[in-house]
Parts: C-alpha cells; structure tokens; sequence
C-alpha cells in the first residue's frame, strides 16, 4: 500500500486518539469538580462535551468515506468497525462525564451527605480501565483488552454497595434524598463508564485478533 | 484520593480547536478553475449517438475518473478530448462543443498536432514503441525537431523520474522498452506522455492489463502527477476510481448522469442509477 | 480382487480408419509434390551442369557465362570431329589459308548466354524497383490514408484483377502504351505520331519508347504489383494500431508517424512480397518478348553515347533465349546443351537475387525487432 492511504488510515486513528483524550480529560475533570467542589471544572467539562460530540460525527464520515472508496478488507475493514464503535462508545463515556459535572454542579450546592471514598475509588478504577483500553488500542495488545473486561466486576459490586447504603441513608432520613440520589446517578454514572471502557476494550481484541468476544460471562468473571 | 487527577496520555491544549470537519460537499466544484469544458456534446459513430448533450466541467489539476458500464460512451468522451476520434473516419460531432484552455478544439483555427501535444494519452494496451527505453521518450520532442543531446538527455532522465521509473531503468537506456515487465511499459507510456509536458494527460483504463502490484504502483504515480496535470481516467475498477480520484462522473448509455466528489459518489450518490451501478446492482 | 478395467482402452472406429486414410492422402499429395519438384529440379540440375560446370580447374564453365551465343559449327577435320564456335571456325579457317570447310551449323549452340544474363539481372532489379516503389505507395495510400468508399473499393477490385491477367496480354498491353504510346522529348516534330509543342523548339511525341528497357521494366513493374501491393498492405496491417495511435497521440503528423513508427517494422514484410514478385517477374516471357528483349543483340544495353540512352536499349534475357532455342530453332544435341545450361543458370540467378532479398531482410527484421 502507498503512503497516500496509510495516511488516511493513520489519520482516523489518529482522530480516535485525540477523542479519547479529551474524553479522559473530561472524565478526569468532572470528577475533579465533584471532589474539591469546584463548580468552574464542571461548566468546563460541559462546555468541551460539544467538541467531542463533532469528533465522533468526524470519525465516522472518515471511516464511511475510506469504507466506499477503498472497500478495505481484513484488518482494515475491522478497524473501520471497530474505529466507529469505539468512537460511540467515548462518546457516551463523554456524556456521562457531562452526567457526573451536572450532578456535581448540584452537590455543591449542599454540604457533603458522607465523606467521598467509595464513589472515587470507582471512578479510579473506570478511569483505569478506560486509560488501559485506549493503550491497548495503540499497542495492539488483546491481553490487556482482557484484563480489563475482568475489573469491570468490581466496579459493579462496589456501585451495588453504593446504593445499598444511600438507600439506607434516604430512609433514615429524608432530607438527604436530594444528595443521595444525585450520588446514585454519579455511581451510576461511573458504572456506566466503566461498561463502555469494557466495550472498547472487547472492540479492540477483535481489531487485533478477529474473535467477537462481547458477552462472554466467563470473562467477567475475574476480579 | 486525587488518582484521577493523573493527567490523560494525549495532553490537548486547554482550549482545543475544533477538529476540521469535511466541508459540505459541492456538486461540481465551481471555485476550482476549469481546464476542460464539455457543453452539451453530441457525438455520432456513423448513424449511432454514442453521447447526448454532455456537459462537464473538468477541474484543474485534480484527477477524475470517468466510469460506467461498456459502451456508455466514456472513452468516447475521453478520445474526443485529443480528438483521437478523427482516425476513425465514421466518427464525427454533431452539436457542442469542447472547450480546452477556452478554446474550442474542433475550430479550424485549431492545429490537431499542437493539441495533441497538449493533452497526452496513455493507452489501455501499454505501447511502448519497439525502440530503446531513451529513444522512446524522446520522440515526442524528435518529431517536433529537438535534437540537442543535452537537452534531451535532460528530458529523458525528468521523465523517468516523474514516472518513478528512473532507479529501475537508469542502467538500460538503450535497451529495447519492449524487455520491460507490463508495469514497467506502462510507466514508461506515462514517462513518454509527460515528456512533451502536456496540461491533460488522459487515461484510458492505464492499469486494466496490470497485475495488482504494478496497478498500485500506478495509481500511486497517477496522485504524485495530479499537481502539475490535470488528469482524466477512465476504469471499469470501482475501486481504482474511489481510490485515486478527487471527482467521479458516471455515464449511462451515452449520458451524464451524475458528476460529483468522489467522496460524494461512493458514500450517498444522488442518482439511483450511479447507486445501483457502483453497487454492481448492474452493469 | 481383479484390477479396475481401463476406461481409456484405444478402440478402432470407422472414423479413425477414415481419419488414417485422409491422412494416407495427404501425405502422398505432400510426397508428390516433393517428388516433381525433385524431378524438376534434379533434371536442370543434372543435364544443366553438364553444359555449366566442367572436370577441369576452373570447374566452371566461364565462356558459357561470359560470351554471347554464336553459331556452332560441327564438322570433320584429318579424320575427327570438331565442335567450333563461330569466331574460332572463322579464325581456324584463315590459319588453313582460307580454305573452305564443309560443316554443319547449329544456331546459338555454342558460346555463352553472358548478354541474357547481363539483361534478365537489368530486366528484374529494374522491374522490382519499380514495383516495390509503387506498390508500397499504393500499400501505405490505401491502408493509412484513403477513406472506405466505391472509389477504394473498385481499386482494390482492379488490383485484384491485375493479377488474374494473362501474361500475354500483359505482353500487348507494354506493347500498346510503353512501347508504341509513351511519349518521348525530342526537339523535332514526328509526323507519324501525335506531339505535342512544348516550347524551345521542343515537342512531346507521342511515339513510343520502342523495343527497351524502359518499357520492359514498367511492364514487368504492373505485373509484379498485385502481389507486391497485397503482401506490402498485409505486412502494415500486422504493424499493431498502438504504434500508430501511440505517435499521433504524441503530436506526431500521419505521415511522421507512418514514416517513423510503421514503415520500418513493415518493411520485412514488404522485402518477402519482392521475393514473390522477383519469382513471378524473372520468369516471364511473354510480356517482355514485345517490350524489351531481342533475340540477338551484338551490343550491350551501355555501348551507347549518351547515358541516358541505356534506358532506351533493348535487351536479351534467359527465358527469352531459353525459348528461342528451344522452339525457333531445331532441336538436336547441341541446342539441348544450352537449353539446360541457360536453365541452370537462370534458376541459379532468380535464387541468388530471391537470397539476397531474403538476407537483406533477415538484418532488417533484427534491427527493427518488434
């Protein structure tokens, strides 16, 4: 292949990087503002969720575009898919950041509820998981991917344990609903990250190895 | 606690400009200057209309592609551009005209040797001439009386170059073209069209005879040329016109029926037609 | 557990017995063909190398090959036969005193056939240059430039007509034009043809080249052409379109393009189409026994004053002497001699020049390889 059609190749993934980055960014920042109640993080993450929207528009017209006049096949045709997929999946990544700023915006209006351990050590480990997902996208390294796909569990058990003590908490007392169930839409949130990090990280080993893996239980099995 | 403040691998700027968006596509591009233009062509072989009231504008140094099933009349169209159709003694035009540089190219002002030194063509069939690789680039410029050794030497080695085929031949000048591989002959076709420095180079099916890695080779030269030329190719290859070229027409039994950006074409053509055929739903 | 039988077994059919007796018959025609050509040849051969070669150094014959025919004389002197020729009888004569000796004559028996020979090579180089120039005219005029049409058509019929025409006729009709019709410049008005004045006390007459060179040359040229035309148009036509479309693309002119890229790679072709001309041309009679060929001349075509009067002598030539001898005179054992002798010659002749073409194309064909 000539250097002309590498360059559109190296081009949408080069595009896919950048979205990721800025959707780490915005993750990283929506948290940020949750923790040191720093509204100005949250409009910011709002503001920079409109970039990353057009970023997934952009992709998918180039992967359509290389898709109809290259008709690639083999690795470059999984990558088209899989370049697509990955880019909506950043994108709702990104819309839950956006999710957890509004929230945040909200929870900092009112005094903390508890101390904050549970819901950042969720978000650590989704903010891993996604961090992971993007370098075994650029190492080509399907191991990783399913390392990854095993932690998505303990996110979901600490997200049930959440919601199991702030559904406590809104018994015993009704005027901490509010918060508590702005808490539960960020865990949510932060759950729902960390299934499209697993998605991405499925995309990938079938980018590298050709095997469709979604949905496999045994996988998830593992902590 | 403040893990997820690690800073992200790709580091943005702070304020990140918008990512470049594909401008919205435009039917025929009418800022790009024209270098040929078609105006309501009609073209006879005999009693038989081979084109109907075609009307095109081929931008400047860009490459488009002609395609359509057989007999659909592009390389009709094609021939008509350095009027290759005059060989044929059945051939003749009817009503419209051809535009070149602004000049109607069937006016008998016009001297078909000068055009056609204008507007190159390159073969289906590669045709290199049974002479040495050196003797057949040089005889555009021997017909018209060059013959400084210097200055032909000069042409024969900018040539070669331009048709990325001077590593390969640059010890065997003056054997025979005819020892070449096809990819190689073809390259060598284009190095001889080139040689007269032509504005138009045409194409008639250049890689239809070539295996793939020498058609590759091709269409890889034809995107390094189409700076300086403007080029027309026509391929029965979908690909190959998805590939190299930056607009596409479809023709259909002798009409126009879509021209646009290739991108255009191959994603969401506006004619069933040009869908059904780049679908191979016919044709 | 026996083996599988052999699907494959030959069988005998009717049409295999049918196809070995076609091919029986083919063979034999082939044979047959060898075998006259074999007679033919091996007779010429064997009967003409008699008269041509000889036992003694040189080996060959060189009188036969170099004087002109004479009268041979056979007659008895002390008791032996002797054989002489005219020039040597006269002079054998004087040395006896003039004595007058009783002998026969055969005419043309002795000598050689130097001036025929001398005249078929003027006869065919001449013919053959005529006719290649305008039949590789004609061949480039009607493939690359003339439009299809009646006009080309009743061309191309007539030249296919050409070649049906008796050579005898074609014999009249070199008499008809060439040698009784074309005109000549001369500074004197002939009565006896139409002239025309053409200025400077110089008139047109329409009176004939007469018995030349000339008028056997254009003969021999039209009916050489039909072959040198149709072989020349064959051989542009096997020259591939692409070099021709390949040219004019590049801005060359149709005749450039012609000139440069076609008529070198046909030209092998052509040179085989004078082969075939060279062997129809050499071996007529008929046209040129009006045209161009005496009987007997003394003189050779350049024994002439001015230079240019060459091209208006006439000349002998080996078929015309070949039937000279064999048919005007009466046969016997001498003429026979040189009936083969200038047989074996004129074969000898017609396949040196037809190997020179051959040759000629053979360094043309490797020079213009395609």
């Amino acid at each position: 292949m000539s250097q002309f059609w590498e360059q559109q190749l190296a081009e949408i993934r080069e595009q896919l990087l950048l979205m990721s980055g800025l959707t780490e960014r915005n993750l990283s920042l929506a948290m940020r503002g949750l923790v040191e109640r720093d509204d100005k993080l949250c409009d910011t993450v709002e503001v920079e969720d409109s970039q990353i929207d057009q970023l997934e528009i952009h992709i998918d017209d180039l992967v359509i575009t290389y898709m109809a006049t290259h008709g690639p096949i083999a690795r470059d045709c999984r990558l088209m898919l899989t370049a697509s997929k990955i880019s909506n999946n950043l994108e709702r990544i990104a819309d839950q950041a956006t999710k957890i700023a509004r929230r945040a915006r909200e929870l900092n209006t009112e005094p903390l509820l508890k101390p904050l351990i549970d819901i950042p050590l969720m978000a650590e480990t989704a903010q891993e998981m996604l961090r992971d997902s993007i370098t075994a996208f650029v190492d080509g390294n399907p191991e990783l991917a399913v390392e990854i796909i095993a932690r998505d569990k303990s996110v979901d058990s600490i997200n049930k344990q959440l919601a199991r003590e702030l559904t406590s908490f809104m018994i015993e007392d009704p005027k901490t609903i509010t918060r508590a169930l702005n808490l539960l839409t960020v865990a949510k949130a932060i759950e729902r990250v960390a299934d499209h990090a697993t998605n991405i990280a499925e995309e990938v080993f079938y980018l590298n190895r050709g095997e469709d893996i979604r949905h496999e239980q045994s996988l998830k099995q593992g902590s | 606690m403040n893990s997820y403040a690690t800073e992200p691998r790709m580091k943005p700027p702070e304020t990140a400009p918008m990512p470049q968006i594909a401008a919205a596509v435009e039917s025929d591009d009418q800022t790009q200057p024209t270098m040929i233009e078609v105006e309501k062509l009609d073209f006879y072989y005999g009693k038989s209309q081979a084109l109907h009231d075609v009307s095109i504008k081929i931008p400047a140094n860009k490459v488009t592609a002609f395609i359509g099933p057989s007999g659909c009349g592009k390389s009709t169209l094609l021939r008509c551009f350095n009027r290759m159709n005059d060989l044929v003694d059945v051939a003749r035009i009817g009503n419209g005209q051809i535009r070149i540089h602004g000049v109607d190219i069937h006016h008998s002002d016009v001297d078909v040797i000068a055009l056609r030194r204008q507007v190159g063509m390159v073969f289906q069939k590669s045709n290199p001439f049974p002479k040495s690789i050196y003797e057949n680039i040089t005889y555009g410029l021997q017909i018209q009386g060059i013959t400084d050794r210097k200055i032909l030497d000069e042409v024969v080695e900018k040539s070669l170059r331009g048709a990325a085929l001077w590593d390969e031949v640059k010890d065997r000048l003056h054997t025979s073209g005819l020892g070449l591989s096809g990819g190689q002959q073809q390259r060598l076709c284009i190095a001889r069209a080139i040689a007269v420095e032509p504005s138009i180079i045409l194409m008639d099916e250049p890689c239809s005879a070539l295996d793939p890695i020498a058609t590759s080779k091709v269409e890889e030269l034809i995107q390094q040329l189409k700076g300086k030329f403007t080029i027309v190719i026509v391929t029965h290859n979908m690909q190959q016109a998805g590939r190299c070229s930056d607009q596409t027409a479809f023709f259909y039994l002798g009409k126009l029926i879509e021209f646009a950006k290739t991108e255009k074409i191959f994603t969401n053509p506006a004619q069933k037609q040009t869908e059904d055929y780049i679908t191979g739903r016919f044709g | 557990m026996h083996a599988p039988a052999n699907p494959f077994v030959v069988q005998n059919s009717s049409a295999r017995t049918f196809e070995r007796v076609c091919f029986g018959i083919f063979r034999s025609a082939t044979y047959f063909i060898l075998i006259c050509a074999t007679c033919i040849f091996g007779m010429i051969l064997f009967k003409g190398g008699k008269t041509v070669f000889q036992s003694t150094f040189p080996f060959v014959n060189v009188p036969f090959l170099t004087q002109a025919p004479e009268t041979l004389f056979v007659f008895e002197y002390e008791g032996k036969k002797m054989q002489m020729g005219d020039k040597e009888f006269r002079a054998f004569k004087e040395n006896l005193g003039g004595v007058d000796i009783a002998a026969d004559s055969y005419v043309y028996s002795s000598g050689g056939v130097f001036p025929c020979i001398v005249g078929t090579v003027l006869l065919v180089l001449g013919s053959m240059f005529i006719a290649l120039f305008i039949g590789i005219s004609s061949a480039i005029y009607l493939n690359e430039y003339s439009k299809q049409g009646k006009l080309v058509a009743f061309i191309r019929l007539a030249i296919m007509n050409l070649a049906g025409v008796p050579s005898i006729v074609f014999g009249l009709f070199g008499l008809g034009l060439f040698v009784l019709f074309m005109p000549m410049l001369q500074n004197f008005d002939n009565p006896a043809a139409p002239s025309i004045p053409v200025g400077f006390g110089n008139y047109l007459n329409f009176s004939g080249w007469g018995v030349c060179l000339l008028s056997g040359w254009f003969t021999l040229a039209f009916m050489a052409l039909p072959v040198v035309i149709t072989a020349s148009e064959e051989s542009l036509k096997a020259v591939p379109m692409g070099f021709r479309e390949g040219s004019l693309a590049l801005g060359a002119t149709k005749w450039q393009s012609i000139r440069t890229n076609v008529l070198p790679y046909a030209l092998p072709g052509m040179l085989t189409s004078s082969i075939l001309g060279i062997a129809r041309v050499a071996g007529e009679t008929a046209p040129i026994m009006f045209t161009a060929a005496y009987v007997v001349r003394d003189k050779m075509p350049w024994d002439v004053d001015h230079a240019l009067d060459t091209l208006f002598q006439g000349v002998m030539a080996l078929p015309y002497h070949i039937y000279v001898v064999s048919s005007k005179i009466p046969q016997n054992e001498y003429t026979e001699r040189v009936q083969y002798g200038a047989a074996f010659v004129f074969l000898f002749i017609v396949m040196g020049i037809a190997l020179a073409s051959i040759v000629l194309r053979i360094k043309m064909r490797n020079r213009y390889r395609w």
